[in-house]
């Protein structure tokens, strides 16, 4: 392998173009080092020290590398109360809308997809609890899926270790955890009952459709790692997924509109979020 | 704690829409085209039903549905059909048109030569765009004939700007004739220097 060197100012405008195009990323001057560690890291991995062929193995994705490469541009861990900002919009504005159109008795119905290992569907259920003052007065049903069935095992399971409580402050971990070992933290056994876990792949509209209609989806870093066919069946599948007026929550570096025009931009103070039309009914 | 509750049963599950993906896909309703739209592709005909019914669908979301289904087919057929939207007036039809295209880039590599001497100049400029998709060499070799070749210059601005991301000094003699052929276009005259000061190799650079 010939000698690594890092990007020059071109070859470093090169690639942040061809990242913004591809998954709607963008990385600038600020974002210098933290890029250029992860493209010298995957360099090194495929074997050349040459930029211009890697971003020639980039772009034609052999090997699956754009992949790679996005799994090293993002933080590919989750924890607890990740991306608060949504959560406080959940509680602040977007509640109030649903309930506000609701028609029915029925319960209000939150998603997570995919929710890994629980985190995030627990934080759902955890924030509810201490920012919603009308939790107790509505029937709330809140369901985590996923495509990986070990993923599933260990969110029912509940039993989480230091990292994943980095966010919480300790009077939510004394309120919610109980601690079984050193560094390990189970979620007490009213707040496991109250999430349903469940496989599907938001790609296949036979296994979405199962999961009925929902208020809100959350569905957070997991569009920008499909390919652009893929995305839009999983917007057609979420969209068919979403009462009217319910909304989508997607992770910070995603955009829907880049995707699919279904869905109508809303920006509320704490977050933009997307919204299925409320004349969009169903057949 | 105040619990969250969670329901006895299981809601009901959305029932596979009830809707004759063919004849659906004609029916008053933008709600029951959608479903058809989203099931036609494997109905038997389906695929020219979505063809005819691109062409007359009035309702965007509709639209979006049926690319969708075409491009999940990639069929010969399904990339005729959405090869038409390309020259179609509205903005918003030929973006999205391209949208479905990107996603299938055997396609393209397929349809993007003639897309490219095609007579209609929009055709051609958003046909640059798609070449991105291409195998760098067939690529590079194609917008390079843009900018020997053709007359329109924002045609020859839509292969500099892919030839920015794609190409390498290879492409230099065919950026000069460009150059020499639009002397009287100072900002084609300015794209072509900014992009061979890009492509050029490093330490080579002006």
């Amino acid at each position: 392998m010939s000698e690594t060197r890092e990007p020059d100012a071109e070859e470093f405008k090169r690639l942040c173009e061809f990242i913004y195009r591809r998954t709607g990323m963008v990385f600038g001057e600020s974002k210098r080092y933290f890029v250029e560690r992860r493209l010298l890291d995957r360099m090194a991995s495929v074997g050349t020290g040459s930029f211009g062929a890697y971003f020639a193995h980039l772009r034609l994705d052999t090997d699956g590398e754009i992949e790679q490469f996005v799994n090293a541009l993002t933080v590919n861990e989750t924890y607890f109360f990740r991306e608060d900002h949504q959560l406080r919009c959940l509680t602040s504005d977007i509640l109030a809308e649903r309930v506000k159109a609701r028609r029915g008795a029925g319960p209000i119905r939150i998603w997570s997809a995919p929710c890994s290992t629980g985190e995030e569907p627990y934080s759902i259920a955890m924030w509810m609890l201490e920012h919603w003052p009308e939790v107790d007065a509505w029937e709330i049903e809140i369901v985590g899926s996923d495509i990986d069935t070990k993923a599933l095992e260990a969110a029912r399971l509940g039993v989480y270790g230091r990292r994943a409580l980095m966010r919480l402050p300790p009077e939510i971990i004394a309120k919610y955890f109980v601690e079984e070992a050193e560094g390990r933290w189970r979620i007490l056994e009213d707040l496991r009952e109250s999430v349903r876990f469940t496989a599907a792949n938001i790609v296949e509209s036979s296994q979405t459709r199962p999961h009925g209609r929902f208020d809100v989806v959350f569905c957070r870093n997991m569009l920008i790692y499909f390919d652009d066919a893929s995305r839009r069946e999983a917007a057609e599948n979420l969209f068919d997924a979403l009462e009217p007026g319910g909304f989508i929550c997607l992770g910070h570096s995603e955009s829907m509109s880049r995707i699919s025009p279904l869905f109508e931009v809303r920006r509320f103070p704490d977050a933009i979020v997307y919204q299925k039309p409320q004349e969009a009914s169903h057949a | 704690m105040p619990l969250i509750r969670k329901p006895a049963a299981p809601p009901a599950a959305q029932a596979a829409p009830a809707v004759d993906p063919l004849a659906g896909l004609a029916h008053p309703s933008s709600q029951v085209r959608w479903a058809a739209a989203r099931i036609a592709a494997d109905a038997p005909g389906g695929v020219e039903a979505l063809s005819r019914a691109l062409g007359a669908e009035t309702d965007a979301r509709v639209r979006e549905a049926i690319l969708t289904s075409l491009m999940r087919c990639k069929s010969p057929a399904c990339v005729d059909a959405i090869v038409r939207e390309i020259r179609h007036d509205d903005a918003g039809r030929r973006a999205a048109a391209l949208d479905a295209m990107r996603a299938m880039p055997d396609a393209v590599a397929a349809c993007a030569p003639a897309l490219l001497r095609d007579p209609d100049s929009d055709v051609r400029l958003l046909a640059c765009d798609l070449a991105r998709l291409m195998p760098v060499q067939d690529a590079t070799r194609l917008m390079c004939e843009r900018l020997e070749r053709d007359e329109h210059a924002n045609v020859c601005a839509a292969a500099l700007e892919t030839l920015t991301e794609i190409g390498g000094p290879e492409a230099f003699a065919s950026m000069e004739v460009c150059a020499a052929r639009f002397s009287h276009d100072p900002f084609l005259g300015f794209a072509l220097k900014a992009a061979a000061r890009r492509m050029a190799p490093a330490g080579e650079r002006p």
